[in-house]
């Protein structure tokens, strides 16, 4: 218990350091880097949960795919970093402001934190006990059954963003050469070839 | 059937109104009468039975809910019951005969689908008032019969009079209109409802009733009942609010024939009918009608004989037959009111349309003393104008036959007599003599127009020519009527068939003896029957004398009480002291109000200085927007602080 | 295991999703050239789905394991989302083809957009709430940049992307404070939650501002509107005729249900919210309209207004004001359709005009137009008989019934405010000059224009009783 104890506030601490770090940093790769370390650091809090399959997919997907393209994307655009943060200066008193009293009033709930009675009766629990099924599998019952409309609804939202990736970006250019397969099957032997008598000493 | 009856005439306003360019004035023309045509006897079908089929043949047809407004609920439906059929049949049949009539009357007038709509429309307005089934319900048709009335008085815009009479028409029943607004609102103050079946349920628990106003309690019904009458009193041209229906001349003459003598004019009588329940109540409020009634009777058929207009003369007749019907309500006889009512729609209407096929033949002439011996040229019409002359003076032998006016206006003065009361007592000694005076301006107008020297210039007498079949048809339809409703209707109006025909429609209290008043009316001494006939066949004898025998003799008399016929030939000034008592304050006040109050005042700081604000605070309003995104991203987080912090603070 | 989900009460949406597919495969498979099939096809599948909402069950169903449910109020508001949708694809045909922006994708976008606003509107839990929120907006994003060679286009399309990202995450931060201080994101759930206890936790209740955030940037009230007039402005036309109707039909729904069913019994936190979010719609929307000069800004901030009008029902928290929302909305969605069916009509010179001064004279070339305009400003302007004063009627004396008179006096006098604007484009149609005609509008055009001028006035005035009493069982359904 001491050690996950010591695990979970090691892995808070830093991911929150990261979390800071991901805004104030100067560089935007680094940036993105420090983004990395969140995502490691927050897998970390869902293994100590016990979630190991959430852990893994937050590696694999956020880690391995989302912070790898913004990685790219940021490195290919050169955007001027430093241009776009001549604002925040003049932005800082009106905005420290706004960000502090919205702190307090979040500050405000968290301090009246009390569960209500009722509200743990509600709460039931979420999944099987961890021992009498694995993580995955628990999460596949849930999804295909009690979530199966957010989850089929879910599939819809990213067909829509297909969709929409393809509408806004999608070109059919003039002169584009394209290889196209069945054609070349297709091609017969009379259309592309042709002999020819050559006579001798005459070239071609 | 019944939505049929009613809603034939809007769809043929909407045909002509909107599609008249396209289907032309002949197809306007075909389309509207042809609809009126089934209209009508649908009408008659409904009327034949309700009426005979006794009280269970009484319904109601629901079509919609109107308003649903927490505690108050409006629907459309259609009262159908025997009052609401004879105003069916009246409404129909006469406007289905102006339908026709007008083809031939406005042959030469370019805009024919236009008038054609506007009396279909009007036809339905008048429709939907008659068979409303609450008091907002008709409220609509009445301000809708207004609007067609003012839109058809304006028919000839051009004409400069024809603009003044229908201003004049339309702010003197706003007059009446707002007591009748004002009394509907009484009635929902009483009731808590404006539909008539819960209104009548209640009003005898409620007959004691008293509202506190400025610390007098006063008796609610009565209040309510006068309000009412104040509307009736301007839609009816009562004495007080009634400078306007002369006036409303000016429009052409089916408009007159339909809405200023048949219809729309009737519609107050028709009303204080409705609401009999309730008036019978309001005892008080009944004496006051009868005395207005009267008055009405009487003033308006001595002005009758002074008039020139041979339109303005009818026109005169028509406030004295409502004065009429109103004293007749007054005394409790809703029966021979709306009897006469009916009978009076088919002969004054016959007089209006033989007055026109007369202005017709005289090409548009309209003063009686430019008329004069062209009965031999247009007979049909001179026929026609007898019959109508007769039905209006009612002449009749008692007990054996009689014009159609000769019953009504018979039982209205016998019940009268029968009520007793000083003010019944009134009524029928002021009716007494305006049946005289009656007769003696119809024989007048007939003498004037028909006999004597030719007073036309030649031009005019040599145009001189019968009507069209189109316009004389409707007056023969309309003859029939005023000839033969009166003997045939009134076993069931007023007669034996009394209870059964009218089913609950009107409520009559009996009086001490447990009689009726229209009981009261069948017993009342034997000369009573006969003195309406006796002193209107004295009327025509004075006619003929003053303007056959000796035509000189009106000069004389008129020279004699010269005074006297200045008042009543001035129509007793009321134009004037309404002219001095309120159009021209209104127009000092109007004018100071605006040159020194709206403009320098109001102006100054209401409109346009909230203009000017409002156009100031807008431009910050669009400056706000910046089109810079994390503008628009951090006034919403802005917005949700502000909400949160508004929260916490009003929450401690 | 767990037993088969019902799926009757949600075959309207099935069937929706399957036809939405279908078309897109049709649309890939047709190529260029196929936008008008798939735009009738569209139609054709919007009209089957609300024969299915019709013929479906009427009375109050869960299914999903409580994710999703199907009531009248559901059906009346789906049923107006469909026709608008369904108008809104008429009447973009014509433009689009001669904007070059003839592609098919459009309609099936906007079938899923359709879709998601169904889930919205049986949305019974948060997380339905969200996934059917976000299916309606990526459409929305996608459609608002549909003109991608076009810098405003991309532009609105970025803007709404972005700050749309931040509603959500308001929405969703809200949603987990929900679930954190109730435990629970199911609404029944949290309905039985607040009817049992006392005092909620201050968390709930902030979480519950969070979410009313999210939504009322959806529909834009004040303080969360300022992406409307930008993104109306820039959006492709027919885009901003769709997103004037139909997402807002679909929000105020949503809003509307997410207060009065899971939150009902925070009547007393909720109702300082959206008393100010309404206050301050009807006064933005009413004043800056007056400086606009192009007609799709105007219609931007008489959004907001009418947003705002349509909040003060919502505020009243009575069934009488959710019925008042309700007509409200479905008046809002024939003038609303009407106008900008007017607005695609505007085209000079084979070119698309958007100022309101290219309205002028327009009673002298196209009279019938001009008068249907008129009418709808009419009614938008609140003036009695036409349809649009019976939306403020009920929802004005459905705030007052319920105590907030102040709230209904500063909605009467914004709307003589907005009298100025709305009667301003009567007389520059009416008394200014004509310039160049305009072109005769599209068949498709004229006809809905013609229906809902005609909804407006007379057909509402004197048959309102239907949509009354719809409205009316729409409304007790919520609040049995």
């Amino acid at each position: 218990m001491l050690l996950t104890g010591i695990a979970f506030y090691i892995f808070a601490a830093v991911l929150v350091a990261a979390a800071v770090m991901v805004i104030s940093a100067k560089n935007p790769v680094h940036s993105v880097l420090y983004l990395i370390v969140c995502f490691f650091n927050a897998a970390g809090l869902f293994v100590l949960m016990g979630a190991e399959f959430v852990a893994m997919i937050l590696v694999i997907v956020y880690v391995g795919a989302v912070a790898v393209l913004f990685l790219f994307v940021v490195m290919m655009l050169d955007i001027n970093f430093q241009e776009l943060r001549q604002g925040f200066l003049q932005y800082l008193p009106i905005g420290g402001l706004i960000g502090l009293v919205l702190a307090i009033e979040l500050l405000l709930i968290v301090g009246t934190w009390v569960i209500a009675p009722e509200t743990s009766a509600v709460a039931a629990a979420p999944s099987p006990a961890i021992d009498a099924v694995t993580n995955t599998e628990a999460l596949g019952r849930i999804m295909y059954t009690q979530y199966v409309y957010a989850f089929q609804a879910s599939g819809l939202i990213l067909l829509v963003a297909m969709i929409g990736a393809i509408v806004l970006t999608l070109r059919s250019r003039e002169g584009v050469r394209k290889q196209s397969i069945t054609q070349q099957v297709q091609r017969k032997r009379e259309e592309v070839l042709a002999v020819r008598k050559v006579p001798t000493r005459g070239g071609v | 059937m019944e939505i049929a009856a009613i809603f034939l005439p809007l769809l043929g306003a909407f045909v002509a109104g909107l599609f008249g360019r396209f289907i032309g004035d002949k197809g306007a023309q075909i389309v509207t009468c042809s609809l009126m045509v089934v209209a009508a006897i649908l009408s008659v079908i409904l009327f034949v039975q309700i009426g005979f089929g006794g009280p269970e043949a009484a319904r109601t047809v629901h079509l919609f809910t109107w308003i649903d407004s927490g505690s108050f609920e409006v629907a459309w439906s259609l009262r159908m019951d025997t009052l609401t059929a004879v105003m069916l049949v009246v409404v129909n049949v006469v406007s289905c005969m102006v339908h026709i009539y007008s083809i031939g009357y406005m042959s030469h007038d370019p805009s024919k689908a236009r008038f054609m709509s506007y009396l279909s429309l009007f036809t339905f307005m008048m429709l939907m008032l008659v068979t409303a089934d609450n008091l907002l319900q008709m409220f609509f048709g009445w301000e809708g019969v207004g609007l067609a009335s003012y839109l058809l008085i304006n028919f000839w815009y051009e004409k400069k009079s024809a603009n003044d009479a229908s201003m004049k028409a339309f702010l003197v029943n706003r007059v009446g209109d707002f007591g009748f607004a004002l009394g509907i609102m009484a009635i929902f103050l009483i009731f808590g409802t404006v539909q008539f079946d819960e209104i009548f349920a209640q009003v005898p628990e409620k007959a004691n009733a008293t509202f506190n106003f400025l610390g007098f309690e006063v008796h609610a019904l009565t209040t309510a009942c006068l309000l009412l009458f104040i509307g009736a009193m301007g839609k009816s041209a009562q004495l007080g609010l009634h400078t306007w229906l002369p006036d409303a001349m000016e429009g052409p003459t089916p408009v007159s024939a339909l809405i200023h003598a048949a219809t729309m004019v009737t519609a107050g009588v028709f009303m204080l009918a409705r609401m009999s329940p309730l008036f019978e109540y309001a005892p008080d409020a009944l004496a006051f009608v009868t005395v207005m009634g009267a008055l009405t009777a009487i003033v308006a058929a001595t002005i009758g004989m002074t008039q020139f207009d041979i339109k303005r003369v009818i026109a005169y007749s028509t406030m004295s037959q409502l004065g009429y019907m109103f004293f007749a309500i007054g005394v409790g006889a809703y029966p021979a009111a709306i009897f006469h009512l009916m009978t009076h729609a088919f002969f004054k209407a016959l007089l209006f349309l033989g007055a026109g096929s007369v202005i017709h033949a005289m090409s548009g002439e309209q003063d009686m003393r430019n008329m004069g011996g062209v009965w031999r040229q247009i007979r049909f019409t001179y026929a026609m104008m007898w019959i109508g002359n007769l039905a209006l003076a009612g002449i009749g032998i008692y007990g054996v036959f009689g014009f159609a006016g000769f019953y009504s206006k018979d039982i209205i003065l016998e019940t009268a007599y029968a009520d007793h009361s000083w003010y019944g007592t009134m009524a029928f000694w002021l009716g007494l003599a305006a049946a005289a005076l009656t007769a003696f301006y119809s024989w007048r107008l007939l003498f004037l127009t028909f006999h004597g020297e030719p007073r036309a210039d030649e031009k005019v007498m040599a145009h001189v020519h019968e009507s069209p079949l189109s316009m004389t048809i409707p007056l023969g339809i309309l003859a029939v009527g005023a000839v033969f409703s009166g003997i045939v209707a009134y076993p069931w109006f007023v007669g034996h068939d009394l209870a059964h025909f009218w089913g609950g429609s009107i409520l009559m209290l009996a009086n001490a003896e447990g009689e009726t008043i229209i009981d009261a009316a069948h017993h009342v001494p034997g000369w009573v029957p006969w003195a309406p006939t006796v002193v209107a066949l004295a009327g025509i004898g004075f006619a003929w004398l003053f303007y056959v025998k000796s035509p000189d003799l009106p000069g004389r008399a008129v020279a004699s009480i010269r005074q006297l016929h200045g008042i009543v030939f001035n129509k007793y000034y009321f134009d004037e002291l309404y002219d001095a008592l309120f159009v021209k304050p209104a127009m000092k006040l109007g004018l100071g109000l605006w040159k020194g109050g709206d403009e320098k005042v109001i102006d100054g700081f209401g409109p346009d200085g909230a203009a000017n604000l409002t156009q100031r605070l807008s431009g910050v309003a669009s400056r706000l927007q910046t089109g810079y995104v994390y503008h628009y991203a951090f006034v919403m987080v802005i917005g949700v602080v502000a909400l949160i912090a508004w929260f916490f603070l009003s929450a401690r | 295991m767990v037993a088969m989900p019902d799926l009757l009460p949600a075959l309207p949406e099935l069937f929706l999703a399957c036809a939405g597919m279908l078309l897109l495969m049709i649309g890939v498979f047709r190529g260029e050239g196929s936008l008008r099939l798939v735009s009738w096809l569209a139609v054709g599948a919007l009209l089957v789905t609300g024969v299915l909402l019709v013929l479906g069950p009427t009375e109050r169903t869960v299914t999903f394991s409580g994710l999703f449910v199907s009531d009248s109020f559901a059906v009346f508001a789906k049923l107006l989302v469909l026709t608008a949708t369904a108008l809104t694809i008429i009447l973009s045909q014509r433009y689009l083809e001669t904007e070059q922006l003839a592609r098919f994708e459009y309609p099936v976008l906007l079938v899923f957009a359709t879709l998601g606003m169904m889930g919205m509107i049986s949305a019974n839990d948060l997380i339905a709430l969200y996934v059917g929120l976000e299916l309606q907006s990526l459409s929305l994003y996608v459609i608002a940049a549909f003109k991608r060679d076009f810098a405003k286009s991309s532009e609105a399309g970025l803007k709404y992307f972005v700050l749309g990202a931040l509603s959500s995450g308001m929405l969703l931060y809200g949603a987990s404070l929900v679930y954190g201080f109730a435990g629970t994101t199911n609404f029944d759930a949290l309905a039985a939650l607040f009817a049992a206890g006392e005092t909620p936790a201050v968390g709930v209740i902030v979480g519950m501002v969070f979410v009313a955030a999210g939504l009322a940037f959806k529909i834009s009230a004040v303080p969360f509107h300022m992406w409307t007039p930008d993104v109306y402005e820039g959006a492709p036309t027919s885009v901003t005729a769709f997103f004037a109707v139909a997402p807002k039909i679909a929000a105020i729904t949503l809003f509307i249900r997410v207060l009065v069913d899971p939150f009902g019994d925070l009547l007393a936190q909720w109702q300082q919210v959206i008393w100010f979010c309404a206050v301050a719609s009807m006064i933005l929307g009413s004043l800056a309209a007056i400086q606009q000069s192009n007609i799709k800004r105007l219609m931007a901030y008489s959004s907001i207004g009418h947003i705002g009008y349509a909040l003060v029902g919502l505020a009243a928290g009575t069934e009488a004001g959710v019925r008042g929302v309700l007509i409200y909305m479905a008046i809002y969605l024939a003038m609303n359709v009407g106008t900008f069916a007017i607005i695609l009509s505007m085209r000079v010179q084979g070119r698309m005009v958007e100022e309101i001064r290219d309205l002028s004279g327009l009673s002298k070339s196209h009279p019938m137009m001009a008068l249907a305009m008129a009418i709808f400003m009419w009614s938008m302007a609140g003036v009695p008989p036409a349809a649009g004063f019976f939306g403020k009627f009920y929802v004005f004396m459905a705030a007052v019934d319920a105590g907030l008179i102040v709230l209904a006096v500063i909605g009467v006098i914004t709307s003589v405010v907005s009298c100025y604007y709305y009667l301003r484009i009567i007389k520059v149609m009416y008394f200014d000059d004509l310039t160049e005609p305009l072109e005769r509008p599209s068949r498709a055009a004229s006809l809905v224009i013609a229906g809902t001028a005609l909804f407006t006035f007379p057909v509402f005035f004197i048959f309102s009783n239907a949509i009354l009493t719809g409205a009316a069982t729409a409304a007790a359904s919520l609040f049995q």
